[in-house]
């Protein structure tokens, strides 16, 4: 691959995957990619490097738990978009000091910066005079909901930030761990390389990592999604037939 | 010795799950249940999703019940005519059940109808035969004789069409009160994963007043066809099948059952039904408690598809 061209007194950043490709079989318990990288700089200004990894996009349905009459009961689901499988942000300090809120805002770097939001409760309408206002059904909650999504997704280890994930091993090479727990989705994962340098993006690098099942769970799972009455049927004949064969042994015994 | 499944999606310990199956397989083949009302919470525990749990586990159901008839079987303890009428009426309740289900998923309200229905259920029927085995018991310790089964049936349910001889069960009775049990023990099976068995022994027994003798086996004949017809339209309508996560329960699931067959007679009846209740009962108010107790985390992901 040719190096993208940049002026030559201009930092840049490069990165590799040790593994582009990981495969999920039956004693899968999750995976620790590394990432290796280099910053070229001529210069000698302080950098930092922000490493992002994004699973592929999920819609998520999420209900607040209620009082109604002393029961807890759920309220109506309400359906999330744009919210990765996955996501994790290493930096080689917290993101507040890398960037200010707009740029990282801007970049969907940092968990409080996805674009995850509630498209079908939604409407724009036109208040105080000014056109096209965002107003959602959920109100002031509207936060409380967005907020919950994350909390609910790093409690299983899927969000996470690391303010001291990525490490200088060298001048000028850094080195920086994606963590898959055994419940990752499985698709494409789009890695994306940062260099800032004075709160400012100087380049970026991308790579994809690919998480698919294999081997027996491949075929299990394919042939329960693309045969599903099928699967059903040979299901139930295993069930009855090792009942059969059981009942069969003991009788002997 | 972790394993991770396909359908489920998580990766979990294989010698516990063996191990959970065959001690449900055993309570299974002892009470003549299906015994899935103790399984679905104990997968839930573990991680696995609770529509999978239910799906994969009515599969389970099929073979350790399948096992255990067969022992029943040979002791000509299971009336086939009066498990195909109740079967009859599985297979219709099965396929309201799983549609419900689905509908219940799409409102996001699954979880509130599973607790409520094992509250509702495991406690009113766990309760319910508590207290009438633990009279009996005291009866046969103070060394009364036990209360005869009152000779007055309950006259609609003998006064309903459609009436015919099972001869197994001695019984000359309209087949619409089998079958609407059948139908009954259909929709709990979509929705709470079980067979329906905790239902249908003391219904069989104190509603069609069946001989004692043939109602377990009776009971886990039609268990099988339910749950059998519930899984392919688990596996068909919603793909929560998985048959990795089945396959690892019913291992030790058959084993347990034969085993459970077995111990069943050296107990008393009454005293066994007693255990039972206290189980049932027990599993029921753990599972309600959740509607009660404020939760930790206010917001939940609801499963099931986006849209």
């Amino acid at each position: 691959m040719i190096p993208a061209a940049v002026p030559p007194d201009a930092p840049a950043v490069s990165a590799a995957l040790t593994e582009t490709e990981v495969e999920v079989s039956s004693d899968f318990r999750g995976a620790r990619i590394v990432l290796y990288g280099a910053v070229f700089d001529p210069g000698e200004a302080p950098v930092d490097v922000v490493v992002v990894v994004r699973g592929p996009e999920q819609t998520v349905r999420l209900v607040r738990k209620m009082r109604v009459a002393g029961v807890w009961l759920n309220s109506r689901p309400v359906v999330f978009e744009g919210a990765p499988g996955f996501y994790q942000a290493s930096s080689t300090r917290a993101l507040s000091r890398v960037a200010d809120f707009g740029t990282l805002r801007r970049l969907g770097v940092g968990v409080d910066h996805l674009k995850i939001d509630a498209p079908e409760e939604s409407r724009t309408e036109t208040r105080y005079g000014i056109k096209d206002v965002v107003v959602s059904r959920l109100g002031e909650d509207y936060l409380d909901w967005r907020r919950a999504v994350i909390r609910l997704k790093e409690r299983e280890r899927l969000y996470s930030v690391d303010p001291k994930g990525v490490r200088f091993v060298d001048r000028g090479l850094f080195r920086a761990e994606v963590d898959l727990p055994a419940d990752a989705p499985t698709g494409t994962y789009r890695t994306e390389v940062w260099l800032f340098q004075d709160g400012e993006p100087v380049s970026v690098r991308r790579r994809n990592l690919t998480v698919e099942k294999v081997g027996i769970e491949r075929a299990v799972y394919e042939f329960a999604h693309r045969r599903p009455w099928l699967y059903g049927v040979v299901s139930v004949l295993v069930a009855a037939l090792s009942g059969w064969a059981a009942s069969r042994l003991f009788r002997r015994s | 010795m972790d394993i991770y499944l396909p359908i489920a999606e998580v990766s979990v310990n294989a010698p516990l799950l063996v191990a959970l199956g065959a001690a449900v397989g055993f309570v299974s083949g002892l009470f003549g249940i299906g015994g899935g009302f103790l399984m679905a919470p104990v997968l839930v525990f573990m991680g696995v999703p609770p529509a999978v749990a239910v799906a994969s586990q009515a599969n389970h159901v099929v073979a350790s019940s399948a096992s255990s008839v067969i022992a029943y079987g040979r002791q000509r303890a299971v009336d086939y005519k009066m498990g195909a009428v109740m079967a009859a009426g599985g297979v219709v309740g099965a396929f309201l059940g799983v549609e419900f289900f689905r509908w219940l998923r799409l409102l996001g309200q699954a979880d509130l109808v599973v607790s409520l229905s094992y509250l509702v259920f495991l406690g009113a029927v766990g309760a319910l035969m508590l207290v009438e085995s633990l009279h009996a018991v005291l009866r046969r310790r103070r060394g009364e004789p036990p209360r005869r089964p009152a000779e007055r049936r309950p006259v609609w349910l003998y006064s309903l069409p459609f009436k015919q001889r099972f001869p197994r069960s001695r019984l000359y009775v309209s087949v619409i009160p089998p079958a609407a049990l059948g139908a009954l023990a259909g929709v709990l099976s979509a929705i709470m994963g079980v067979g329906g068995g905790f239902i249908l022994v003391p219904a069989m027994v104190y509603l069609l007043r069946m001989r004692a003798s043939v109602v377990v086996g009776t009971s886990l004949f039609q268990i099988i066809v339910t749950t059998a017809v519930t899984t392919v339209l688990q596996a068909g309508r919603n793909q929560t099948v998985d048959i990795l996560l089945s396959g690892l329960l019913l291992f030790g699931g058959v084993v347990g059952a034969q085993l459970g067959a077995r111990a069943s007679g050296r107990f008393r009846a009454d005293e066994l039904r007693a255990l039972l209740g206290l189980i049932v009962l027990l599993v029921g108010i753990q599972m309600g408690l959740s509607l009660f107790v404020p939760p930790a985390e206010p917001f939940a992901f609801a499963p099931g598809p986006a849209r």
